[in-house]
């Protein structure tokens, strides 16, 4: 499974699973929230500010990409389109979810 | 293996808080002692990383299964007997109805168009 | 800046309260928005349509894999001039305006109760109840742009911007929690998979056509100029042929 092999294929068209595809999206969405979430209590546990907790959090995001490929496999192709979507994608989204949960846990443990 | 996997969940949520208090502790603890924070012990620290892991892992393997995404991967589960089922050719107007003991022949073509009354 | 030293029961008693209550409204304005939302009913009339529709798209598409007379008899059905379906059946054309459609309007007003009311509401209550406290600090630094934003309710013009205020920190919660929300009552999740199910069962019967009546007349037209051609009038020599060629092949 090779990307040279990927492209030799590219005149015949791969059909994909339309049910498949939004079921892998919705596990990916559910993972990346709970990520965000708990990356962010735990910056906040341990203190984390400025751009040492953003750090984190794509220190973070990275270890869940990594979790996602042990997961699937060296055969990967079987449940994702494409490995640096599933990286990149929502990136921003969970951010916020990150911030809120960042200093809500920072707040409650470091501020009083 | 499920129950596994929500089992390591749940510690890891325990352990997770459990060094969010010790941590909350050691700022009150310092804050007593009018000494300057500069870092949390290196064992709370050890502590929430590792159980923020075991957590992500855990919730991973929670969240449910991927399924295949190529087309053709589900359709070679599917039986033989499932692919003759064609709702196009399902028929619930036959003719052989009439046969049945208690069959009460339809006043015509009328009653179809007065389907909502 | 000096570091300034919150007292632990605003932690208690505000900065908590304010996330709890933050998520379990929303919660409960899941449950109720569920409560208030009415099934999409479908009417028997327009299921009867659509297949109808179906059924006559078919007959014109297939209708060279059927004998004459048997097409003739199927076309005869829909088409006749006094007892045809689309001749017969009589449809009111339907109203364009989603807002004379009063099922519509019911469902915009509840949209605007469950969204916006409660957002108001307890917006509102929180600014009056936990007015005027610093909950928390942002543990990051921030420009002065940020402070209107973050500290509504203490004007104060030399507190650092990265102090958040009670009645921000609500609304951070609000647009923070979002996600929560999906994680937490998986409506997405169930949704989606009981829709899935239920497009497969009744499938294309759902697409109705928004005007039965210009429908009927477009498809009665279609099948008026359909002309017949039965596709398997040769079918024997055909079969045949296509055996010697196997023969001789072999």
């Amino acid at each position: 499974m090779s990307v040279v092999k990927l492209k030799d294929n590219k005149p015949e068209p791969v059909a994909y699973s339309d049910a498949a595809l939004r079921n892998n999206a919705v596990v990916v969405e559910y993972c990346r929230t709970s990520m965000a979430a708990l990356s962010g209590s735990t910056a906040g546990v341990l203190g984390l500010t400025g751009l040492n907790g953003f750090a984190f959090y794509v220190f973070s995001v990275v270890v869940l990409w990594v979790m996602f490929m042990i997961k699937a496999g060296p055969n990967w192709h079987k449940y994702y389109v494409s490995r640096q979507s599933l990286l990149t994608s929502g990136f921003f989204g969970a951010l916020f979810t990150y911030v809120l949960f960042w200093t809500f846990i920072y707040g409650m443990v470091h501020v009083y | 293996m499920a129950s596994f996997h929500k089992i390591i969940v749940i510690v890891g949520f325990i352990s997770l808080f459990h060094s969010a208090f010790s941590a909350a502790q050691h700022r009150s603890y310092l804050r007593i002692t009018s000494q300057e924070f500069t870092t949390l012990p290196l064992d709370i620290v050890v502590q929430a990383v590792s159980s923020l892991f075991a957590v992500m892992w855990g919730v991973l393997n929670v969240a449910g299964n991927l399924r295949e995404i190529r087309a053709a991967a589900e359709l070679n589960n599917i039986k033989w007997e499932t692919q003759r089922n064609l709702p196009s050719f399902y028929i619930f107007n036959h003719r052989g109805r009439a046969l049945a003991y208690d069959y009460i022949p339809s006043a015509g073509k009328a009653e179809l168009e007065n389907l909502d009354s | 800046m000096a570091e300034l030293l919150l007292d632990p029961n605003i932690r208690l008693w505000v900065f908590l309260p304010i996330v709890i209550i933050t998520f379990l409204v929303g919660i409960v304005r899941h449950y109720v928005s569920i409560i208030l939302s009415s099934q999409k009913k479908i009417e028997l009339l327009q299921v009867q349509d659509s297949q109808v529709m179906i059924r006559a798209r078919l007959l014109r598409e297939n209708g060279k894999y059927l004998p004459r007379q048997s097409f003739a008899m199927r076309r005869h059905w829909f088409n006749n001039e006094e007892t045809g379906y689309f001749k017969v059946q009589k449809r009111a054309a339907t109203s364009q305006n989603p807002m004379t459609d009063p099922g519509m309007m019911t469902d915009m007003l509840k949209g605007n109760v469950t969204n916006v009311l409660p957002m108001i509401v307890i917006g509102g209550w929180i600014n009056w109840m936990f007015s005027g406290f610093l909950t928390t600090k942002v543990p990051f630094p921030l420009t002065l742009r940020f402070k209107p934003m973050l500290q509504r309710g203490v004007e104060l013009a030399y507190l650092d911007a990265s102090w958040v205020s009670s009645a921000s920190w609500y609304f951070l919660n609000v647009f923070g929690l979002r996600t929560i929300y999906a994680l937490v009552l998986g409506e997405n999740n169930a949704a989606d998979q009981s829709k899935i199910m239920q497009e497969q069962m009744s499938g294309a019967a759902m697409a109705m056509p928004p005007d039965p009546k210009a429908a009927f007349k477009a498809e009665w037209e279609a099948l008026e100029i359909t002309e017949h051609k039965w596709a398997l009038a040769t079918i024997e020599t055909d079969l045949l042929a296509s055996f010697v060629e196997k023969e001789k092949t072999h």
